[in-house]
């Protein structure tokens, strides 16, 4: 009996986590012109890897952080790919004249005071940061 | 005065970069649009045993490897873009300090699966041809040489004409597909390799270029890392100079370029590998000679992220090209081929910033329609091998 207890709870806590957003430790936030409140991975992937510059039908540009644990993992989770690799790919663009440079910002505190101020701007910061001013999105 | 003003430009580049490290790329407001800045330059030492390579007199070591390139950019609208760089270098007896302009274009994405591109665009053509100058992108000092010749960058680097490009992600989850159709004028500067190398045969040049035309489609593949691609080139060209005095015409009769690529990344690994073959028949000499040409070329590369400002990486690079006009028909000479060996390191001194070096070591010297790093002018005898050592610093705002 008890091990059959221990088996529901195992599988409650399974299909508790399937069905939870994406867990990360970042939160994807976005100026509050962005209409869309749900997007998917692969749309934050799109639009940071500049395949993609609209969500919900509203424009986005996307906002990076220079560095720290909430860059590190948003590369993680989100692009598949390191800092090195992503700058290069975003030079390969500048540099042939396909795309330019996203802003990119020193702190979670500056990122936030960026997008607030900026329309269509979409960017991260650590999941514990203070996100005034800006929306918050879910990602699926 | 050209030496002056290699030293002024190397002298300058140094200062650009302590300037880079300073100011990073500028932002500035034109009419309420941000317009972004950015650069590059890099300069480079080679020393070789067996022949002198790259117009440089590499025996002696030569720091003969210069470039710089500055663009600026604005997005005018949400979907429509503008912008332009300029490039200058000096390699050897080629570039020789003429700025050019590297691209300069409109661009408008109607939707992510639909852009049209005008003006001198880069010309996407395999994995590395519309980036094959900016070093700071790679490991290695030097793209693989059988597909990427530093000397003949003028053949297909970039068209004055448009492209329509699109990215098209596939039904059930099959990957994405990114496809570029491309159509315009190649016009070579006459301080390029093929040039140079028609001077030893007695042609002085004038102008040569004309249409080129082709596409490139690659699939993002649903193995996370994994791209592969085909390109296509074709062109008529049409090189106007003189002969002992006289007019001397050459023209295309059919020309053109299959490209296979392939490329895959994961975490610090990257691999790429590619085959080009190129079908080249050209009337000489105001049509009293013809000169058919077959070239095969292919590498494997790779390079790793050893730690996070320490990369090491190397390639095999194969080439073979015939001439019925020179009379190069069996490859295995070393006349008819050149295989290289490379093998690289790369330390990024900060996010400007890098240093590289390299060893090739490189079979044959290949003499056939065109040069492959090998010139007569600085080899009166060839050796069949060469040893090559290049160091190389470059930065990029």
């Amino acid at each position: 009996m008890k091990s059959n207890k221990l088996f529901f709870v195992a599988s409650g806590l399974v299909v508790f986590a399937s069905l939870q957003a994406f867990a990360s430790d970042v939160k994807v936030i976005a100026n509050s012109s962005v209409t869309a409140s749900s997007v998917s991975a692969g749309d934050v992937k799109d639009v940071f890897l500049l395949d993609k510059d609209s969500l919900g039908g509203s424009h986005v540009d996307p906002v990076l952080s220079k560095g720290g644990p909430a860059h590190e993992a948003f590369l993680k989770d989100y692009l598949g790919k390191n800092d090195a690799a992503l700058q290069a790919f975003y030079r390969s663009l500048v540099f042939t004249g396909k795309a330019s440079m996203p802003k990119s910002l020193g702190s979670d505190g500056e990122v936030v005071a960026y997008v607030a101020k900026t329309k269509g701007a979409v960017g991260y910061v650590s999941s514990g940061a203070s996100t005034e001013g800006v929306k918050t999105l879910v990602v699926k | 005065m050209r030496q002056v003003i290699g030293r002024l430009m190397a002298g300058g580049m140094l200062a650009a970069l302590a300037l880079s490290m300073a100011l990073q790329a500028q932002d500035f407001k034109l009419f309420d649009r941000t317009v972004q800045t950015h650069g590059f330059g890099s300069q480079g030492f080679v020393y070789s045993s067996g022949n002198n390579w790259l117009t440089m007199d590499t025996r002696d070591g030569s720091v003969h490897m210069t470039d710089v390139g500055l663009n600026m950019s604005s997005a005018i609208t949400d979907k429509f873009r503008a912008g332009a760089q300029v490039y200058d270098h000096n390699l050897g007896q080629l570039g020789q300090w003429h700025p050019q302009l590297d691209w300069a274009s409109l661009d408008f994405r109607a939707k992510p699966w639909l852009g049209f591109r005008g003006g001198k665009v880069k010309t996407t053509l395999g994995l590395f041809t519309d980036t094959q100058d900016l070093d700071f992108l790679r490991t290695s000092a030097l793209l693989p040489q059988s597909v990427y010749p530093i000397d003949m960058r003028d053949a297909n680097i970039a068209h004055s004409g448009g492209d329509v490009y699109g990215r098209v992600p596939l039904a059930h989850g099959v990957g994405k597909l990114d496809y570029t159709v491309w159509s315009g004028h190649r016009n070579d500067s006459m301080h390029g390799g093929y040039a140079y190398f028609l001077q030893y045969h007695g042609t002085l040049e004038n102008s040569y270029g004309g249409l080129q035309y082709g596409g490139d489609v690659r699939w993002e593949t649903p193995v996370k890392g994994l791209l592969v691609g085909v390109s296509r080139l074709d062109e008529d060209l049409i090189g106007i100079g003189t002969r002992a005095g006289l007019p001397n015409v050459e023209k295309t009769k059919k020309d053109f370029s299959n490209q296979f690529f392939g490329q895959y990344i994961h975490r610090s690994l990257e691999l790429n590998s590619e085959f080009k073959r190129q079908y080249r028949d050209h009337i000489l000499r105001n049509g009293t000679a013809e000169d058919q040409g077959n070239l095969h070329a292919w590498y494997v590369a790779g390079s790793y992220r050893i730690v996070k400002r320490v990369s090491a990486g190397g390639y095999y690079s194969h080439y073979t090209a015939t001439s019925t006009f020179n009379k190069i028909l069996d490859t295995s000479l070393p006349n008819g081929h050149v295989y290289d060996k490379a093998i690289s390191g790369r330390v990024d001194i900060n996010r400007f910033w890098n240093v590289k070096v390299e060893g090739h070591f490189m079979d044959g010297y290949a003499l056939a329609s065109f040069p492959e790093g090998f010139y007569p002018q600085q080899n009166p005898t060839f050796a069949p091998t060469t040893k090559g050592l290049v160091l190389k610093t470059g930065f990029n705002f």
